[in-house]
């Protein structure tokens, strides 16, 4: 789960206001309805991601490949089955029209823009800076915050048993088998005994954090301290940045002369 | 000045038959070095999470007392490496405690290297994720913590349970650096690296009730036949199982067995032959073993340190990862066997994690209903193998219910019940107390003497020296094969390759005449300069 990777300055946003602008952001990309300008921030935020997320081109393409699905299935979807009048296609149930094909892309690209921001959000921000800032900038209570970091800390460990119930369930040589009966017992195997250890581990782990004193609602020192700087003005300018260039060049120079996909 | 103390302590789970404990009443003096001891669920864990609150403040079971003194401050290991820990690193760890203490921001970085400095993890980075530390270093770590609590009196639940002999060595040489002037109160099985250490016992039955409380050797010499039947690891409690009728009995080196072994291993094939075989994780070749066979009546022990690939060898002969070279089974090529199951028998390090049914029995039988068994013959074998396990009570109970040492037997006897002429085991013994050890060793016994195979994966050397035929000591990657397990165990301690086993290496630095055996090891390990331990 930890890759290597360089260290750009979006790591050192504060992870507060990277969460807000990046919220802010999503719910502004909602009212976006010039493909023009869509398209135009969707270079902007591949842009940002590929230059500043600070890991290897080869692994970034990985990460984005189910992205170009998300894309294809959410524009065709619309594309194909959406309603419009200028028809181009006519086939079936399949029914292209010229404000549905628009429509299709539009979405399709929207997708694509919360696929590449919330990428780079989750590899610029580490999960552990990201609640400290939370309990400090945010106000987040000390309880969830290392509540989470510590489930965090399970998640391998939860893959490793998977892995040995796999293994377990070759040797005993039985979970073969079809229908709803050798489903139910499947189900049965892996879940138990990953349920049961996972519960034990929580409960262990809670009363080792209460026998190292932790106590939920009282002020507390902070190892890490996440402050401001001007990486976050920084932050806040390009995204304004790249918002007003794709609007005015959208605006100025269309890729197509529709300006409102709704129709 | 007592630095714990509780009177009259009345203690219930919710569920349970009876009380945990009625009216015990217990005082340890500041600076005593205290061990519990006594039977499992006999409530000694419990005890120490009432003696610091952790009962019923963080765990909600309902409790009275007349009196109780809960120390000023107080620090508190648990017994699993993996479950201490809320952050990813080992300073962000140290960190989260000394928060807790509000310590102010700036003096963190100098008190974390302190406490790791106290504890002996000498990181290049203090910055180092906990999940790239041995089990061992973990449990450091978890000292450490509760170092930083500045605690009076320190409390062990079992630290070593779930350790190798390695890292116990090194839990408990730190332990006893850091204890010097502080109030210990341990709860542990495997006592022979420690026992120098405690100035006073209090033993319980499994009533929870105390049954003795006194100085170290009063308790040892009076209460012997109870520290044997509550299943301790009290020094030399392998010489007394060697000398007992229990072993002679189950020991082939008492008779002409190892004769007869040779001869009928001449007359018969071999179960595996190996040839260039490689156990592979992804396409990197962990484990090789250039030749090997496994005849009938082998029990051949895989040795090698922590992380060595003992466990992916067996795995690669069960195929469950993928293996290269060649690899026959009965004269046949592995790969063409169609069920694999029904030759070699594999029992996992976690019993848990093989259980498919809700019921002991249906456990058992489960592997001859998939075959297609007839209902008599299945009944018949069931009730057998539940006989000899020791679990004919238990037939109707759910496995998880059952206890560590019946769980386990469980797991052994629902691997064999196909009659696989070879048995592979995964630290079978591990986490066990004596009493459960040498009843699973002796089914073993019984079992290989029948014809069959035994593949294990140990750390206990005790088990090579009295049940072993082979020794595959896994080093570099490579299967280095002994013959006789005495020529492993009586090897030169500095053979300079760095990879011996340390305890090993001591071991047979100072070995002494067999009746020594258990003292001459917690001697060795404790004396041993700490380069050597941490080796």
């Amino acid at each position: 789960m930890n890759f290597e990777h360089r260290e750009t300055w979006l790591h050192r946003v504060n992870p507060s206001v990277k969460l807000l602008a990046f919220l802010l952001y999503f719910i502004a990309i909602l009212f976006i309805h010039n493909i023009n300008v869509l398209i135009n921030l969707t270079w902007a935020n591949l842009f940002l991601l590929f230059a500043y997320s600070g890991h290897p081109y080869r692994r970034l393409l990985l990460y984005a490949s189910p992205f170009l699905l998300i894309f294809i299935s959410s524009s065709t979807a619309m594309m194909f089955f959406g309603e419009g009048e200028t028809t181009w296609v006519r086939w079936g149930l399949l029914h292209i029209t010229e404000e549905s094909f628009y429509r299709g892309l539009h979405i399709g690209f929207r997708a694509l823009n919360y696929a590449a921001l919330g990428l780079l959000f989750a590899l610029t921000t580490g999960p552990v800076r990201l609640f400290y800032s939370l309990m400090q900038q945010l106000k987040l209570p000390p309880r969830f915050s290392y509540s989470f970091m510590a489930a965090i800390r399970l998640i391998p460990i939860m893959f490793e048993e998977f892995q040995t119930l796999r293994q377990a369930a070759r040797v005993r040589g039985g979970l073969s088998g079809r229908g709803p009966g050798a489903a139910y017992r499947k189900l049965r195997f892996y879940a138990i005994p990953l349920l049961a250890q996972s519960i034990r581990r929580a409960q262990r782990i809670a009363v080792a954090m209460e026998a190292k004193r932790f106590v939920s609602n009282r002020e507390r020192t902070y190892y890490y301290i996440i402050g401001y700087s001007w990486r976050d003005a920084l932050y806040i300018a390009v995204l304004i940045g790249s918002f007003a260039c794709a609007w005015w060049i959208g605006t100025g120079w269309p890729y197509f002369d529709i300006t409102d996909v709704r129709g | 000045m007592h630095a714990l103390k509780v009177t009259n302590l009345r203690l219930k789970f919710p569920g349970a038959p009876k009380l945990q404990f009625k009216d015990l009443s217990l005082a340890i003096g500041r600076g005593e070095k205290v061990l519990l001891l006594g039977p499992s669920g006999c409530g000694k864990s419990t005890l120490l999470q009432v003696l610091t609150g952790l009962i019923p403040n963080s765990i909600e079971v309902p409790v009275r007392y007349d009196y109780l003194v809960i120390p000023e401050s107080w620090g508190f290991v648990f017994q699993d490496p993996d479950t201490q820990f809320c952050m990813p690193y080992v300073d962000e760890e140290l960190g989260f405690v000394l928060e807790n203490l509000r310590v102010p921001h700036d003096q963190m970085p100098a008190l974390i290297d302190e406490y790791l400095r106290q504890v002996g993890l000498q990181l290049e980075d203090r910055h180092t994720p906990i999940s790239a530390l041995s089990q061992g270093m973990k449990q450091r770590l978890a000292i450490a913590s509760a170092i930083a609590l500045q605690p009076d009196v320190l409390l062990l639940d079992e630290p070593t349970a779930l350790l190798d002999p390695e890292g116990t060595a090194e839990v408990w040489e730190t332990i006893r650096q850091v204890a010097k002037d502080k109030t210990l109160v341990v709860v542990e099985h495997k006592i022979d690296r420690i026992i120098d250490l405690i100035d006073r016992i209090i033993l319980f039955n499994a009533a929870g009730e105390i049954l003795a409380d006194g100085s170290r050797d009063e308790i040892f010499s009076l209460y012997k036949e109870e520290i044997l039947r509550y299943g301790i690891w009290y020094p030399g409690v392998w010489q007394d199982y060697v000398s007992s009728a229990d072993y002679a009995a189950a020991d082939r080196r008492g008779g002409d067995n190892k004769a007869d072994a040779a001869v009928s291993a001449e007359a018969s094939a071999p179960l595996i032959e190996l040839e260039q075989f490689q156990a592979l994780r992804g396409k990197r070749a962990i484990t090789t073993v250039e030749s090997g066979r496994i005849m009938p009546g082998d029990w051949i022990t895989i040795v090698g340190r922590n992380g060595a690939g003992k466990s992916t060898l067996l795995l690669g002969l069960m195929q469950l990862v993928r293996t290269r070279g060649e690899y026959r089974i009965l004269g046949q090529p592995a790969e063409s066997i169609r069920d694999l199951s029904d030759l070699l028998a594999f029992v996992f390090q976690n019993p848990e994690f093989q259980f498919v049914t809700n019921r002991v029995w249906d456990e058992i039988a489960y592997t001859l209903r998939l075959s297609g068994s007839a209902p008599d013959e299945i009944r018949r074998k069931v009730d057998d193998l539940l006989q000899q396990f020791a679990l004919t009570d238990q037939r109707d109970q759910h496995p998880y219910q059952l206890s560590m040492g019946q769980k386990r037997r469980l797991s052994v006897a629902s691997a064999v019940v196909k009659e696989q002429p070879i048995l592979l085991l995964d630290e079978p013994t591990f986490g066990q107390d004596a009493q459960n050890t040498f009843a699973i060793l002796k089914k073993l016994e019984i079992w290989r003497r029948g014809g069959g195979a035994i593949v294990m994966v140990t750390h206990d050397l005790n088990i090579v020296r009295h049940f072993a035929t082979q020794v595959w000591q896994v080093r570099d990657g490579r299967v280095v094969q002994y013959e006789d397990p005495e020529h492993y165990l009586g090897r030169p301690a500095a053979d300079g390759s760095g990879e011996q086993d340390i305890i090993t290496a001591e071991d047979a630095a100072r070995r002494e005449p067999p009746g020594e055996i258990g003292r001459t090891r917690s001697e060795a390990v404790t004396d041993a300069p700490r380069e050597k331990v941490r080796l």
